[in-house]
C-alpha cells in the first residue's frame, strides 16, 4: 500500500532509444495524486512513456517506479493496478460495448460475476445507459471515448492512463470528457494521467503537468507552480522604451520587450524580488526617464507561456 | 442519502416507463445510484487472464456474442463435421438392427479423420485468422497488453482457445461415434478396451488440433487481414499435400517427403495411433512412427516458435 504522500509514478534519468534516435531522453519527474497532463506534440515520446509505465518495454537507462513496483521487473502487477485507454478508437466494431467492458475487467483478474456488474457500472458512470448493449462501431466518437474509460476503470484501478482522450470529440463532447475524467479522479478516488497535445485542456482540469518535448521533460510539477503569477511584471509604455529598459536593466532586472510592452522580472538575489519592490522600481525608473505608463499589472503565466518559452 | 453499500437514494417522483424502482405509498420511486465502488474482492492473476482470453477466443470463434452472420461458417462447419458422424451411427444403428454386413462400410476410429479433413481445414483457416488477425487490426492487443498478460501469456490464452475449437470438429465427432458405438453395442470390448479406445481418440484429436492451431496462428501472425490469412492457410496445407504427391508418385522424391505433408502427416500420426495403415500415401507405410512423431513436433515447435519470435517484436503501444 502506498503511503499518502508517496508519487505515483518517478521517473528518473529515463532513456529510450528507437533505432539510436532517442524518444526519451534521461526525462526525470515524479508524478503525485490527482490529475496529471502529459503535455507534448506528436513524437514528443507521450506514447512511449505510457508504455514504459506498463512494462511494454524497458529503458536504456534510468529508473521507473508505478505505484511502488519496477514495471521492468513487475509488470504484470503492475498493469494489474492500472487502467489504460488507448488513442485509437478502432476496437472492434461488432463487440458491444458491455461485452468489451466485461472482458477487460476479467482479463485484468476480475471473477465473471463482478467482471459484469462492473462493467455496467462503470458504463453507466461514464454516461451510457442502454446504449452498453450497441456494437462498438455503431457508436458515436464520444460514446467509443466513453467505452474506452469505462474499459480503464471498471477494474478499479489505482491508476488510470489515458491517450489523447479528446481526440476526435467536438467541443461540447470534450467538456464532457473533461468533466467527466475530473469526476473519475475528484469522485471515484482515482489517479490519473492524461496525455494531450492541447494546453488548454490540460490547464482546465490537471492538478499537476509534464511537459514533454522532443523526449526531454522541459517542465514537470504541479499547476499552480507552473502557471499563475510569476512574481513579474507587465508594464505597457506610451512611448519608446529605450530608456527605460536600460534604467532597468542598469538596476539588475531581467526586462523583456515587445514593442512598447516590457515583461519586467527579478533576475537575481542582490535584487528585490518581491512584487511590491518591483512595483517601487518601475515607478522610479518611469519618473527618472520621463515614460508614460499605460498599463501596470501583475504577469500571469499559462501553459501556452511555459510552452512557447521552452520552444524557444 | 446513503444507502446499502455506500449507494446514494433519491427521492424523486416516479417518470413514466421508469422499469425498475419501488413506489411508496406517497407515489414516489425510488432511484438507487450504487456510485463508483471499489473492488476489494479477489483478483485472479495472470492465470484468470488466461482463461478469460481463451474462453473469448471461443466465443468469438464460434460467432458468439456476436451478430448472426458471423455465426454461419463456424456452424457450417461443425456441420461438415458431425454429419458424417451423425450418419455413420444412423447406419451402426441401422445394422445392428438388420444387417451386419452393412457395418463393414463404417470407417474405423482412425479413417473417420479422411471424412471430416474438409471441414478441418475449413476450421483451422478462419478460426486462428478470426482471433488474431482482429486483435491486431483494433488495437485489442494494445489493450490485452495493457493487463496482467504478457506477450506469451497473451499468446496462450489465444492458442488454448483456438485448439479447444479446433477440438470440437477433430475430438468432438470421434467422441460422438464412440459413444453412440457403444450405447448400441458395438463399441470396444470391455472396459480396457473402450478407455483404450477412448485414450486414443482423446490422443488422436488432440494430435490433430495442436499442429493446425501452431500452423494456422503461425500464418495469421503475419497479417492483419483476416481474408488473406484463412487462403494463406489453405494454400499452405494443400500445397504441401499436393507437392507430397506429385514429387513422390511423378519424380520418383524420397518417401519422406511424406513429412512435408501437413495435410496427410498429422492424420498419419492418428492412424498409427489408433494402429492402423493408412491408404491415402502408401509410401507413408514405409516411414517408421517415431520419425513421423519426431516430424510433427518439429513442425509444431517450428510454427509456435514462429508466433512467439514474430510477437515479441511486434509494436503495440499505440
Amino acid at each position: 500500500m502506498l503511503e499518502e504522500d508517496t508519487p505515483i509514478v518517478t521517473a528518473t534519468g529515463v532513456v529510450k532509444r528507437y533505432g539510436g534516435r532517442p524518444a526519451l531522453d534521461g526525462a526525470t519527474f515524479a508524478v503525485g495524486p490527482g490529475i496529471t497532463g502529459l503535455l507534448g506534440a506528436n513524437g514528443a515520446g507521450k506514447t512511449t512513456l505510457f508504455g514504459l509505465l506498463l512494462g511494454l518495454h524497458h529503458p536504456d537507462e534510468g529508473a521507473l517506479s508505478v505505484l511502488g513496483l519496477d514495471p521492468r521487473h513487475s509488470g504484470a502487477e503492475v498493469r494489474a493496478l492500472v487502467g489504460y485507454s488507448p488513442e485509437h478508437h478502432t476496437l472492434p466494431p461488432d463487440i458491444r460495448a458491455h461485452d468489451l467492458v466485461r472482458h477487460i475487467a476479467e482479463v485484468h483478474g476480475l471473477p465473471a460475476r463482478e467482471a459484469t456488474a462492473r462493467a455496467s457500472d462503470a458504463l453507466w458512470q461514464v454516461g451510457l445507459g442502454e446504449e452498453r448493449f450497441r456494437p462498438f462501431g455503431t457508436m458515436s466518437t464520444g460514446q467509443k471515448q466513453r467505452v474506452k474509460l469505462a474499459q480503464a476503470i471498471a477494474h478499479d484501478p489505482a491508476l488510470v492512463l489515458l491517450d489523447e482522450p479528446t481526440d476526435g470529440l467536438d467541443p461540447v463532447q470534450r467538456d464532457d470528457m473533461l468533466a467527466l475524467i475530473r469526476r473519475v479522479s475528484h469522485e471515484f478516488g482515482l489517479d490519473v494521467v492524461l496525455s494531450s497535445h492541447l494546453l488548454e485542456e490540460v490547464e482546465r482540469i490537471c492538478d499537476a503537468a509534464v511537459i514533454l518535448a522532443e523526449g526531454r521533460v522541459v517542465r514537470a510539477g504541479p499547476l499552480r507552480e507552473l502557471v499563475g503569477a510569476d512574481g513579474g511584471l507587465l508594464v505597457d509604455t506610451d512611448t519608446d522604451p529605450a530608456g527605460f529598459v536600460a534604467w532597468l536593466a542598469a538596476r539588475g532586472l531581467d526586462v523583456r520587450t515587445d514593442g512598447w510592452r516590457l515583461q519586467v522580472a527579478a533576475a537575481g538575489a542582490a535584487v528585490p524580488a518581491g512584487p511590491s519592490d518591483l512595483y517601487d522600481l518601475v515607478r522610479d525608473g518611469a519618473v527618472a526617464t520621463g515614460t508614460g505608463i499605460r498599463r501596470l499589472v501583475e504577469r500571469t503565466v499559462r501553459l501556452e507561456d511555459v510552452f512557447l518559452e521552452v520552444a524557444e | 442519502m446513503t444507502g446499502p453499500d455506500g449507494a446514494r437514494a433519491y427521492d424523486a417522483p416516479a417518470p413514466v416507463g421508469l422499469q425498475s424502482g419501488r413506489a411508496d405509498a406517497a407515489g414516489t420511486a425510488r432511484i438507487l445510484d450504487r456510485g463508483y465502488r471499489s473492488y476489494d474482492g479477489p483478483r485472479l492473476g495472470p492465470t484468470g487472464a488466461v482463461r478469460a482470453l481463451a474462453v473469448q477466443t471461443m466465443q468469438r470463434a464460434l460467432g458468439l456474442h456476436r451478430s448472426a452472420g458471423s455465426k454461419v461458417l463456424p456452424l457450417l462447419s461443425l456441420g461438415l463435421a458431425y454429419i458424417p458422424a451423425i450418419v455413420f451411427v444412423g447406419i451402426s444403428v441401422f445394422a445392428s438392427q438388420r444387417d451386419g454386413r452393412i457395418r463393414t462400410f463404417l470407417p474405423s476410429y482412425g479413417e473417420y479423420y479422411g471424412f471430416v479433413s474438409a471441414a478441418i481445414i475449413v476450421f483451422v483457416a478462419f478460426v486462428a485468422p478470426e482471433v488474431l488477425c482482429t486483435d491486431r487490426r483494433h488495437g485489442m492487443l494494445g489493450l490485452y497488453l495493457a493487463s496482467p498478460l504478457t506477450r506469451t501469456t497473451y499468446l496462450l490464452g489465444k492458442a488454448l482457445g483456438v485448439l479447444a475449437v479446433l477440438a470440437l470438429v477433430t475430438l468432438g465427432p470421434v467422441l460422438l461415434f464412440l459413444i453412440a458405438n457403444i450405447l448400441n453395442g458395438t463399441g470396444p470390448e470391455g472396459v480396457g478396451g473402450v478407455l483404450t479406445t477412448l485414450g486414443r481418440a482423446v490422443l488422436a484429436g488432440l494430435a490433430v488440433a495442436v499442429v493446425q492451431t501452431a500452423l494456422s496462428l503461425a500464418i495469421a501472425s503475419v497479417t492483419t487481414r483476416r481474408a488473406v490469412a484463412a487462403a494463406a492457410v489453405i494454400l499452405v496445407i494443400m500445397s504441401t499435400s499436393v507437392f507430397d504427391g506429385v514429387l513422390v508418385r511423378q519424380a520418383g522424391a524420397s518417401n519422406l517427403v511424406f513429412l512435408t505433408d501437413l495435410l496427410q502427416l498429422p492424420l498419419e500420426l492418428v492412424r498409427r495411433i489408433y494402429g492402423e495403415q493408412g491408404h491415402v500415401r502408401p509410401w507413408a507405410r514405409t516411414i517408421d512412427t517415431s520419425t513421423i512423431a519426431a516430424a510433427y513436433l518439429a513442425w509444431t515447435i517450428a510454427f509456435g516458435g514462429f508466433v512467439v519470435a514474430r510477437y515479441r517484436r511486434l509494436q503495440v503501444t499505440k
